[in-house]
């Protein structure tokens, strides 16, 4: 991670850098890698979730409605993994 | 203690200016600059939102739980206590006219069974007059018939017997005339009868 | 090379005060909760014994959605008493969060760390409360950290867990969800509005045509976020009444 967020430092235009702009430059770059990587277990995770709450539905339409309410709960749960990657994105990136 | 301050300034020019701590005077003026070009955090919570919020979901969740709510929900369970009641009275109207319905059907079915019953003791009253009519008429046309049928045997044998005679008569003179000697009145007799026998055939 | 200049996070989320304290993100609290409070005083208005229509008709729905949908589905029929709390939460977090999509409004009040966290905090609150209440202090945190039915040897394992994720992490996911999944959709709006309008006025008017196409998913996430709302104060509830459910009746 580091070692990336310094590629990214150095290929910017080197001109006239303080050590606030090399924070910024580093903040950026690894604030991006930060939700991107953390989008990717949640997406596959949601996307199983879901096909297999569809499955159960359709195998068991009189159980939709508890199915429906039990696969809201885990995507939320799952989904959360995701959200605090963009909370560390924002953290990373502005404040 | 030294603080170093650098300034970016235009294209190139970096300048660095190092400052005792007891003097701390550059730092707070750029401190304010970007105070007041930042705006918020993004992330932290203010206290201002915090209390307008808190205290409007507070009084909202009050409001709501203490006066509205209970209102609106016996409301509601009123109105669906009174459907049910209206349901249930209506059903009980519902089976009251199946009882009077059952009722009626089955009076009409007393009734059509008498009715039933009546027609069937005209009709045999009826049927056992025409019978005895009917017998009656049969009888007299019997004992005409047969009061036809004695008269019409007693002229059939009065007639035969007149033939009989005449024959008889005519036979034996011919025979007399023929033979010259009268024929013996049994044999005659037999010989017509077998030939009247055989031509009634 | 289109010149887009997009502002930092900071600006899209700086309000002037109309008065003192008061922003934007306040005016929008108080007019959620008024809001609430005054339709659901006009469905209280209406005669009670007719077909519900109007206002007490979009009430009663609410109220039933909540019933049917969140308290039945997750506490069952004993906690039916909570329903009031789980419906001023569920109406506030909406109207909250509708704002972002209103015209002139565009800002969901809930993209700012303050209202959730509040929201959060007290519900993190009332669960624990209701489960002392109902099991004792003892009891409550027994049934938390010492979950019946595991071996005594992975309690070791299982208590600092279960005391992270009880007490530390579900107040913190509650509120980092809303949180985050609201300021994401605005900025999301923000993003593409940005980059339509810079499109558009380009400098180079072959790419004025090519403004429609961040406009059209503008559109879409636009409605998108319509959904994003009704979900978030759904699962915020839901999630709410789970833990309750979850303190108040632990076998479940």
């Amino acid at each position: 991670m580091e070692a990336l967020a310094r590629l990214a430092a150095e290929t910017v235009d080197t001109v006239a850098k303080t050590a606030a702009d090399e924070k910024n430059i580093a903040a950026a770059a690894s604030a991006g890698f930060a939700y991107g990587l953390a989008a990717i277990g949640p997406g596959i995770g949601i996307g199983y979730l879901v096909g297999q709450a569809v499955s159960a539905m359709a195998r068991q339409p009189e159980a939709a409605g508890m199915v429906r309410t039990t696969m809201f709960l885990g995507i939320a749960f799952t989904e959360a993994l995701a959200l605090i990657g963009f909370v560390v994105f924002i953290l990373l990136k502005f404040a | 203690m030294l603080t170093a301050v650098i300034t970016h300034r235009g294209e190139n020019s970096v300048q660095v200016k190092l400052v005792g701590q007891s003097t701390g005077l550059v730092t707070p003026k750029i401190e304010a600059e970007e105070g007041q070009d930042m705006g918020p955090n993004p992330i932290a919570p203010e206290g201002k939102e915090l209390l307008w919020g808190g205290l409007s979901f507070v009084v909202m969740a009050v409001a709501i739980r203490y006066f509205l709510f209970p209102k609106l929900k016996k409301g509601m369970d009123d109105r669906y206590a009174g459907i049910r009641a209206d349901h249930e009275s209506a059903e009980a109207t519902t089976a009251a006219a199946r009882g009077d319905v059952a009722e009626y059907e089955k009076a009409l079915v007393a009734v059509r069974a008498e009715a039933a019953a009546k027609v069937d003791a005209a009709r045999q009253t009826l049927d056992s007059e025409r019978q005895a009519a009917i017998n009656e008429l049969n009888s007299r046309i019997a004992a005409r018939r047969s009061e036809a049928d004695a008269a019409l045997s007693a002229a059939r044998e009065a007639n035969r017997s007149q033939i009989t005679a005449a024959v008889s008569a005519v036979v034996t003179r011919a025979t007399e005339l023929s033979v010259g000697r009268a024929p013996d009145a049994a044999v005659v007799e037999r010989a017509i009868a077998d030939a009247m026998a055989g031509g009634s055939r | 090379m289109f010149a887009l200049e997009f502002p930092p996070i900071n600006e899209i989320l700086r309000w002037r005060e109309v008065a003192p304290s008061l922003n934007k993100v306040g005016i929008i609290a108080v007019a959620a909760a008024l809001i609430a409070i005054v339709v659901f005083i006009l469905a209280t208005r209406q005669d009670h014994r007719k077909a519900p229509t109007g206002v007490r008709n979009f009430a009663e729905t609410t109220v039933e959605f909540v019933e049917n949908g969140i308290v039945m589905q997750t506490m069952g029929r004993d906690g039916l008493g909570w329903t009031p709390f789980l419906l001023s939460l569920f109406v506030f977090i909406y109207l909250c969060n509708a704002p972002g999509i209103i015209p002139i409004l565009q800002m969901p009040a809930t993209a700012r760390m303050a209202i959730p966290a509040f929201l959060s905090i007290l519900v993190w609150v009332i669960y624990n409360g209701a489960g002392i209440k109902h099991q004792g202090f003892g009891g409550y945190f027994k049934s938390v950290l010492f979950p019946p039915g595991v071996p005594k040897a992975l309690y070791a394992l299982v208590t600092p867990i279960e005391f992270i994720s009880t007490i530390i992490v579900r107040p913190f996911s509650l509120m980092v969800r809303l949180f985050a999944n609201m300021l994401a959709g605005h900025i999301l709006l923000v993003t593409f509005a940005l980059l339509s309008e810079a499109l558009f006025q380009a400098r180079d008017k072959v790419l004025v045509p090519f403004g429609v196409l961040p406009m059209f998913m503008l559109i879409f996430l636009t409605g998108f976020e319509v959904l994003v709302a009704f979900l978030q104060a759904y699962i915020f509830t839901i999630l709410t009444a789970v833990y309750i459910g979850g303190a108040v009746h632990p076998e479940h």
